[in-house]
């Protein structure tokens, strides 16, 4: 098939007319668009604090770990495995979940709070 | 269609003036001037009515959401027609277009033969149907090639893709229609020879 063929061919298309309601439909969407509540931003000001200072533990855990890996490459001898203590004591563990427990109800308090501002909850 | 464009650029501008400044009903104004071209455009893409007017639809109520982000460098319609292709160009990723692979579009025998009006809209179809079954980088430059009356520039524009890669793809889509209809040639021929005597 030559070229001016295929340009006959594909020129030649008949124009499709839009349907009679077609502007209409495209409003009412425009207008429920408009009518919308607008978005809940996220409370990044409220939300801050937390993140600063999960990154600033994770960031304390990595030098953590990053220490007792150099300090185990120079010395194989010394190397501590500081979970592995609180598995052998019972009471140490009972603490730390005593102090999961607390932070996950703070966790709880403080979300309650924030929907209850925003009225949300 | 689009040699309207200039036309009504300072009727879109004026519009979108108005909706950015809170008169969102002044948006009718620029649905009601390219409801046509998009439509159209819509159905290029995807050969199906009433699924062209549904992505048109959405086209316009994607191009209301961004339409700050026209930065009048180049004309709305430019804007709006590579935005347009944007959104077709996603539907038909998230639910292709039915068509069959180019190879089992079958081309008419004897093409010289058939004179009738409707053999020639068969063939015609055919023509239509293997450039839908076109992988999309090919297809896409021959939809927009021709919605855009053969203008290399403004389908590139669309596209946003530089012309030379527009030319070079529908080079190889022109390649591909060629070898899959072979004796189309012949027709075209036939014709001239024709249209000469």
């Amino acid at each position: 098939m030559k070229d001016e063929m295929i340009d006959r061919v594909l020129a030649s298309e008949e124009a499709l007319l839009p349907s009679s309601g077609f502007t209409a439909a495209v409003m009412e969407r425009i207008r429920e668009e408009t009518a919308a509540p607008q978005p809940i931003p996220f409370p990044w000001r409220r939300v801050m604090p937390g993140i600063v200072l999960g990154c600033g533990g994770l960031g304390w855990g990595a030098v953590e770990l990053t220490r007792l890996a150099i300090a185990a490459a120079h010395d194989p001898q010394t190397i501590t495995v500081p979970l592995s203590a609180s598995a052998l004591q019972p009471f140490e563990s009972l603490g730390w979940s005593a102090v999961a427990l607390v932070v996950a109800f703070a966790t709880w308090f403080v979300s309650q709070r924030i929907g209850g501002e925003s009225q949300l909850l | 269609m689009p040699s309207t464009t200039a036309r009504n650029a300072a009727d879109d501008l004026a519009d979108v003036e108005r909706v950015l400044s809170g008169n969102a009903a002044a948006f009718e104004g620029i649905v009601r001037r390219w409801q046509g071209a998009l439509v159209n455009m819509a159905w290029r893409y995807c050969r199906d009515r009433s699924r062209a007017e549904e992505m048109a639809q959405e086209a316009f109520v994607r191009a209301w959401r961004n339409l700050a982000q026209w930065r009048r460098e180049s004309s709305f319609s430019t804007w709006l027609f590579a935005l347009a292709a944007n959104v077709f160009r996603n539907e038909l990723k998230r639910f292709p277009a039915v068509n069959v692979p180019i190879e089992d579009i079958a081309e008419p025998s004897r093409p010289a033969s058939q004179a009738t009006a409707l053999e020639e809209k068969s063939r015609h179809d055919a023509v239509r149907r293997a450039v839908l079954a076109l992988p999309m980088r090919y297809r896409e430059p021959v939809l927009l090639f021709y919605f855009h009356e053969m203008d290399v520039s403004a389908a590139a524009r669309t596209m946003g893709l530089p012309q030379g890669t527009v030319k070079a793809r529908l080079s190889r889509a022109r390649e591909l229609l060629r070898r899959r209809f072979p004796r189309l040639s012949e027709e075209y021929v036939a014709m001239e020879s024709a249209a000469s005597n």
